[in-house]
């Protein structure tokens, strides 16, 4: 029975079927690597998460969903996000009435946001129950588009899209306002979203190195998005935007920079060793990534035989599994939501050992940890806690997209991230938690 | 359709998840997207639950609805297996709910017996977060609740005690307190902490107590009509309501203790009632006639929030500290015509009904009160106007789940409520001093009042604080109006935490005369014309 297999300890694959179980099996990757497949029931975020970051990314942008009062319930709780002055993201919000209605009329709140925000580009991202309802977003972004403020539908919504593979999505929207770079100066442009100060390391890091940079996907204002042509190398920079990479390549007839990610100091020579080699460059950062891994010596010392379990949440898992492993650590389990055997080859070549699982099942990974008890779990915000009631040492994966953890400057705010827990825990006095849970949470006595 | 950005109340899930999560043995399954789970994180954030909330998502993916298969009745399986719950209610999200499926049939399918299964289909579009909470425990209660004998002492249940409740822990100890100086017995708290044996027990209390108008008022009208229970559902918020809400719990319990035979409870003397058992339970009847109280009567307070804090704090400020109540407001629609009823006679106008935040905030903007009493969106509202706000109900955050003992019930509640009053309003004898020589030092608060740091955590790769947006909108504000260099002087020496407020004034004197900026000479006219 698949059930019994999910509540084992080690899914070895082996289905014998039942109706409603979604069936896991084994991929073949390249290597030693292969991932399991699960069915997904597991806690994480949709794809509007996005707004999150990309609203803030985006300056002179308004994110409007169109969607329900779960999804705006969703941004101000799960996101924390407070609502100031004049925000730049909203909802349309789809009451009973409008359920009844063959196309929403956005018309009027379209009207509202450009009077009150005066945005360049609106993106329109869907949700649900639109979906559900088979809106036609295509068709509605490009009638309320106008030649000044046009309107992007973003696919967003959890039937299609987990956490951050949204961001994906608005990228995707992005491509027509590139501008086609005509064939000639071979140029980079860094695909995914960081902040400025990380956007200006990468791009002096590139120069350094004699690579010329034509900019960022996405850059902070929507006129700036970068030229990509067919002498453009795309270096994605965040783990989970394969779609985009896809369509410039196909579109643009630009190459995709297929290399570590640029996280720790495995990861930043390789990527910037094989970024340099893609513009006829040799460079040997040997010497530069042994420097790397010396100045994390003491987080490495602590980090070394740990057994690190990643439950799935960002899809930054990957790459971040790989650095641990090059750390020293025993990554015990690396789960992500959506893995590309593509997009994330080199990644997985680099976790060959590793038991990867795609759409994790929680129920099996609770059972999982219970027997191996990992010295650190990295899990979503909804998780966390309750993994420190049972005892052991959590890290909130949402914290790896809000620190500057890329390239050479990355690698040590990256290593204090996962040591911090295990060094705060160690500082701390015994704890008893028949007395210190007491009256807790009455619900789990 | 409209354009909406913050909303006070949750969804239909996050009520049904609020009375589940407070439940011993009952797990909830969303039939749901992926991400519908979110609600999850505010039980393990904001609860910080050490142990995982009992919520599960069989997650509907694009591709399922494409193909005609359901994982509902494999993911009741796995719960069961996993952590073998007494009932598991299942319920469907907004966008799962149009697709009219027959939950009934997709549980039966999962093979459990029917007992351990509730489908809550209701229609979340129609239902909000405290309605479907209160509906749901009702079920539960109407489910479950069985006859049987009376405790042979006095007992009492507590019901609508509910997981996110507004500083649920100390009312709870607050009330749990008061009861045991009178000898009375506890004899279910629900939904928090129950299980679904404490529901089948329900009906051997004496008396329900259900002071919450949101959640548990339902359960206890079905409980009064079929087993015959009392209930008490008036909420122990201020010190006079407290007391009335004692003689009619003694009253209550006394009568049906006559007919049993059982002795009856006395009010004992009131320093029973407080902490070390030798003082005035409460410090509020005295404090409200100190002198340095007096300067309060003049303080104009706004409340807005759900119907059982708005109507509890009007009265309180009003009747116990004697301060100007100059409007009032709540976002609980459904409950809007017993605030009303209970306000009669309270508010100079009449009462705000509304969920837009945008609404509350232009009212505060207009009528810049001394005090507003509110719910976190207001607090945020007030932040940027530099007006005094606390939060007095849901929806909570981080900063109303704190570690310390603060109820809002109670003789202990009534200090509580009090000490905010006091410390978010400028002081007495304080004000004066600075009213009269200007900002006295305390100018470097300016920036730093308003900028306090949100608590929670927000994604955003963090190159934007939120304090950049709140200043960027106060210049835009500011720079509608030019002021001349000797007026910007002149309005500095006004005191700082007023001097929003007098810009504003000021501002709006000038357009009225016809003035496009402010020069010295018009802030003097205004000064005189509006009494400085």
């Amino acid at each position: 029975m698949a059930v019994v297999t999910l509540l084992h300890p080690i899914a070895d694959g082996v289905d014998a079927g039942s109706n409603y179980q979604e069936k896991h099996f084994m991929m073949q990757v390249s290597g030693d690597v292969q991932i399991i497949k699960e069915d997904n029931v597991t806690h994480s975020f949709c794809g509007l998460a996005c707004v999150g970051w990309m609203y803030q990314k985006i300056k002179d942008s308004f994110f409007l969903i169109l969607g329900t009062h779960t999804c705006a319930h969703f941004l101000q709780n799960a996101l924390g996000m407070m609502i100031f002055a004049k925000p730049r993201f909203g909802i349309a919000l789809m009451e009973e009435g409008d359920l009844s209605k063959n196309e929403p009329t956005l018309e009027e709140i379209i009207r509202e946001i450009k009077a009150d925000h005066n945005p360049s580009v609106i993106f329109l991202l869907s949700s649900c129950t639109p979906e559900v309802m088979k809106v036609d977003f295509k068709g509605l972004a490009h009638h309320l588009s106008t030649p000044d403020v046009p309107v992007l539908f973003v696919p967003a919504s959890g039937l299609v899209y987990n956490f951050t593979q949204a961001e994906d999505s608005v990228l995707h929207a992005l491509v027509p306002f590139c501008p086609e770079a005509p064939a000639g100066q071979k140029s980079v442009v860094f695909l995914g979203s960081v902040n400025d100060a990380t956007a200006d390391d990468l791009r002096a890091e590139a120069e350094e190195l004699g690579i010329h940079v034509a900019g960022f996907l996405p850059e902070s204002r929507f006129d700036k998005m970068p030229a990509i042509g067919p002498d453009t190398v795309l270096a994605p920079i965040q783990p989970y935007l394969s779609r985009v990479a896809v369509k410039l390549e196909r579109e643009r007839g630009a190459r995709v920079l297929h290399s570590l990610f640029p996280f720790g100091p495995d990861g930043s020579r390789a990527f910037w060793e094989d970024l340099a080699r893609e513009f006829g460059i040799t460079v040997d950062l040997r010497d530069r990534e042994k420097a790397a891994w010396e100045k994390i010596r003491n987080q490495r010392e602590l980090l070394k035989d740990k057994k690190v379990f990643l439950t799935a949440d960002t899809m930054m898992e990957l790459p971040l599994a790989r650095f641990l492993k090059s750390a020293g650590a025993d990554v015990v389990e690396c789960s992500s939501a959506y893995i590309n055997k593509k997009f994330h080859a080199r990644e997985l070549d680099a976790l060959a050992g590793v038991r990867v699982v795609e759409q994790p099942n929680f129920h099996r990974q609770l059972e999982d940890v219970k027997q191996i008890r990992p010295d650190l779990i990295v899990t979503s915000l909804m998780t966390a806690n309750p993994f420190a009631g049972h005892g052991f040492v959590v890290k909130w994966s949402m914290e790896f997209m809000l620190m500057p953890i890329h390239s050479w400057s990355g690698v040590i705010p990256l290593a204090n991230l996962f040591v911090s827990p295990l060094l705060r825990r160690s500082k701390l006095p015994a704890f008893d938690k028949e007395v210190w849970l007491e009256g807790v949470m009455p619900s789990a006595e | 359709m409209r354009l909406a950005f913050w909303l006070y109340e949750g969804t239909a899930l996050h009520g049904i998840s609020r009375v589940t999560n407070s439940m011993k043995g009952v797990h909830t399954v969303y039939h749901a997207p992926q991400g519908d789970d979110y609600i999850t994180a505010t039980y393990s954030m904001l609860e910080r639950t050490p142990d995982f909330p009992g919520l599960s998502i069989s997650v509907v993916r694009g591709r399922d609805l494409a193909q005609g298969v359901s994982r509902l009745p494999g993911t009741l399986q796995q719960v069961d297996q996993h952590y073998h719950p007494d009932l598991t209610v299942i319920a469907p999200s907004c966008s799962t709910a149009l697709l009219q499926e027959d939950l009934h049939q997709l549980a039966a399918h999962s093979g459990l017996p029917p007992e351990k299964i509730l489908v809550y289909a209701l229609n979340p579009f129609r239902v909000s977060e405290n309605e479907a909470a209160d509906g749901l425990f009702t079920e539960l209660v109407k489910r479950y609740a069985a006859p049987q004998e009376k405790t042979a002492v006095p007992s009492v249940n507590l019901l609508g005690f509910t997981s996110l409740g507004f500083h649920l822990r100390a009312n709870l100890t607050s009330l749990r307190r008061m009861l045991q100086t009178l000898g009375i017995s506890v004899n279910v708290v629900a939904p928090w902490g129950a299980g679904i044996d404490d529901l089948k027990k329900l009906p051997a209390a004496w008396l329900n107590i259900a002071p919450y108008r949101e959640i548990g008022l339902t359960a206890a009208e079905y409980l009064a009509e079929t087993f015959d229970m009392p209930a008490i559902t008036d909420a122990p918020i201020g010190v006079e309501p407290t007391l009335a809400w004692l003689r009619s719990v003694i009253g209550q319990l006394n009568r049906i203790g006559a007919e049993r035979g059982v002795p009856a409870i006395a009010l004992p003397k009131l320093s029973a009632f407080s902490l070390d058992g030798l003082s005035a339970p409460s410090g509020v009847p005295w404090f409200a006639r100190t002198a340095d109280m007096e300067s309060f009567s003049n303080k104009r307070a706004f409340v807005f929030g759900d119907a059982t804090h708005t109507v509890a704090i009007v009265k309180f400020l009003r009747d116990e500290l004697g301060m100007k109540i100059i409007g009032a407001g709540t976002y609980m629609e459904r409950h809007a015509d017993w605030v009303r009823k209970e306000l009669e006679g309270y508010l100079p106008g009449a009462l705000v009904v509304t969920d837009r935040f945008q609404d509350v905030a232009k009212i505060i903007d207009d009528e810049m009160p001394d005090l507003v009493c509110g719910t976190q969106m207001e607090r945020h509202s007030c932040r940027k106007l530099d007006v005094p706000c606390m939060v007095i109900c849901p929806p909570t955050h981080i900063e109303n789940h704190l570690l310390g003992y603060y109820p809002f019930f109670g003789f202990d509640g009534s200090d509580v409520i009090a000490d905010r009053v006091y410390l978010s309003c400028k002081l007495g004898l304080e004000k004066h001093l600075i009213d009269f020589f200007g900002d006295a030092g305390l100018e470097y608060e300016e920036n730093g009042a308003a900028a306090s740091p949100e608590l929670e955590p927000s994604t955003g790769n963090g190159h934007i604080s939120p304090t950049d947006d709140i200043k960027k909108e106060a210049a835009a504000e500011d720079g509608e109006m030019k002021w001349s260099d000797d007026a910007e002087t002149m309005l500095k020496k006004v005191p700082f935490f007023v001097r929003k407020k007098v810009r504003k004034n000021t501002e709006t004197f000038a357009r009225g005369i016809g003035e496009s900026s402010v020069t010295v000479e018009v802030f003097r006219k205004a000064k005189e014309s509006l009494g400085g």
